[in-house]
């Protein structure tokens, strides 16, 4: 259990946080979702009590971080960079975090099978792939056996095979009670995982909802459709709450009605249609819309 | 601790057979302990300490110059042992102030320091098991490695007919201070690369303030013939630390007036303020700041 109050985290004139609050419950996976630079990983570090918020505050297990008696046990965490000295082997890594919780080295031996390590374990950490050094990042959050996992892209850099490996872990964790937190800036990877979405922009919370709801709430569905006879078909579907796009090839997409009532209304009025087709918004663009206004970097496509 | 799967509730966690860890100040201790000797630098660097202790004991040893051996009394013969065998201890501090910036600073750009600080979130308690686990491991080595010097050079000097008395308290308490010193440079290294977060930029101070420091100072004194700038000298942590290895005459010298001159004590509290200070200043930081 997760508990974040009011948190903001201000950088000179910058707001990186702001006034964030939102809870993270036991037993599902939770997706937080955002685009790069929407303060994801910051308000992550303030719940590892790595930085010190400005405002507000973040509780694990209903405690301040730096208040846990066994932090190892009670949150195991990946962030963002490899947290790793990169002279030290993947072995002496995790034995040197066992030793502060006098946690046994059958676990740590335990934690490099779990993520597939072995063949690197007595490696130095500096000669790892992206891959190799994001599953030592998951072997050491795995360490103490924790109840609560903060995972900061788990993904990133992981083979197929391991993207799989980590979303079926993560689920596998959340449905023994465990709290669940991962990090994504693509929706695609959080559709997937996550039961639960908090989305981020510019540092504010502009979702937090079971993942279905958000989609929809988001999804703008509309209806395609040709017939040579637009500027009354236009006339014909006109109302409240409706409205009516054109474009050059000659289709309408309409928002506001179902793909039947354009049709019946189409009927009524004696119009041939060409095409009736509903388009569901991808997943992509719910979150591109849910988004819009809070990228804080916009890549400008002329069209 | 077995794991116990008896009347759980449904949506609580299954038993751990770590439940019940917690984190200890021994733990933190270990735990710097393997980080320190799991790393080529450490061993590089206490290596070199030993190299160029020996090495400097014996050059020292071997190309001095004894006339009418019978001659030498014995106060000499044994101040003569004092300097061969710590002769190196100049240029061990360098390496000894270069693996105390390490010990932090390689955390700070690696990252490292995320992972000790989630482990540790007191924080103050990691930072403080890492000095003690530097400090008494540069004792140790250095303790050892100037017993060796001693050794090398009583070897030599006693094959060209010079009995150096080694095992009297004159000789032997030098090579302890000279340890001490090295361990409480290394201390003063460590607080610095607390303090400054960068290797490049901790090794630059501390070798400034020890190589540098000094020689701008007496620059200064003989140019202006200021006696304050002259004592002042005498406080550097190089300065006042190099009385706790030097050669102890049974009769003082004397010591013209207006001159400071710092005995082995006063010597040992004015490095002891040198490591005190940044060591409180870096603590503070280590706390405050976000990593």
């Amino acid at each position: 259990m997760i508990e974040i109050e009011g948190l903001s985290k201000r950088y000179g004139t910058k707001l990186a946080v702001d006034d964030v609050s939102f809870t993270v419950r036991p037993g599902i996976v939770t997706g937080f979702l955002g685009p790069n630079g929407a303060g994801k990983s910051t308000t992550m570090r303030m719940i590892m009590g790595l930085d010190s918020p400005s405002a507000g505050r973040a509780l694990v297990a209903g405690q301040p971080y730096a208040r846990l008696r066994s932090p190892l046990h009670e949150v195991g965490a990946l962030l963002e960079a490899k947290a790793v000295h990169t002279g030290r082997t993947a072995f002496n890594h995790l034995l040197a975090l066992a030793a502060t919780h006098g946690i046994p080295r059958s676990r740590v031996h335990e934690v490099i099978a779990m993520t597939g390590l072995e063949s690197v374990a007595s490696k130095r950490v500096g000669g790892f792939s992206l891959g190799m050094g994001q599953r030592l990042g998951i072997a050491a959050a795995l360490l103490g056996d924790p109840h609560t996992l903060i995972l900061d892209e788990p993904v990133n850099g992981l083979d197929p095979e391991g993207v799989r490996w980590v979303r079926e872990f993560c689920r596998y964790l959340a449905s023994q009670g465990r709290t669940v937190f991962i990090s994504s800036h693509l929706m695609s990877e959080m559709s997937q995982t996550a039961d639960h979405l908090i989305v981020l922009g510019r540092g504010r919370v502009l979702a937090d909802a079971p993942i279905a709801q958000v989609i929809s709430g988001a999804t703008r569905r509309v209806v395609r459709v040709r017939t040579p006879r637009a500027r009354a078909l236009t006339a014909a579907l006109t109302g409240p709450g409706v409205t009516i796009t054109s474009f050059d090839d000659g289709a309408l997409e309409v928002s506001g009605l179902e793909a039947a009532q354009v049709g019946d209304a189409a009927a009524a009025a004696g119009i041939a249609l060409h095409e009736l087709t509903p388009v569901d918004a991808s997943l992509e663009e719910a979150y591109l819309e849910l988004t819009r206004d809070d990228v804080e970097y916009h890549s400008e496509v002329t069209r | 601790m077995t794991a116990t799967s008896d009347a759980r509730t449904p949506g609580t966690l299954p038993g751990s057979p770590l439940d019940g860890i917690r984190v200890t100040f021994p733990g933190v201790l270990r735990s710097e302990w393997i980080k320190l000797r799991s790393l080529r630098s450490t061993l590089w660097c206490l290596g070199l300490v030993v190299f160029i202790s020996v090495g400097f004991s014996a050059l020292v040893a071997g190309v001095y110059h004894v006339e009418n051996v019978a001659a030498v009394p014995v106060e000499s013969g044994r101040q003569l042992q004092v300097l061969a065998a710590t002769v190196g201890v100049s240029f061990s501090q360098l390496v000894a102030a270069v693996l105390g910036v390490l010990v932090i600073t390689g955390e700070y750009s690696t990252g490292m320091i995320r992972s000790t600080f989630s482990a540790v979130p007191g924080r103050l308690a990691a930072y403080f098991a890492k000095l003690i686990v530097l400090a008494l491991v540069v004792f140790l080595v250095s303790a050892v490695s100037l017993a060796l010097s001693a050794l090398v050079a009583t070897a030599i000097f006693s094959s060209r007919g010079l009995h150096t008395d080694l095992f009297s308290g004159q000789v032997l308490l030098p090579l302890l201070g000279g340890a001490c010193y090295l361990a409480m440079i290394s201390m003063l290294a460590f607080s610095t690369g607390a303090i400054v977060r960068s290797s490049a930029g901790g090794i630059a101070t501390v070798l400034g303030v020890l190589l540098v420091l000094p020689v701008v100072l007496s620059l200064t004194a003989s140019l202006t013939q200021a006696k304050w700038v002259d004592n002042m000298t005498q406080f550097l942590p190089s300065q006042a630390g190099a009385k706790l290895y030097a050669f102890q005459p049974t009769h003082e010298a004397q010591v013209p007036s207006g001159t400071v001159s710092l005995d082995v004590w006063q010597g040992l509290l004015v490095l002891a303020a040198w490591v005190v200070v940044p060591l409180v200043v870096g603590a503070v930081l280590v706390k405050r700041r976000d990593v």
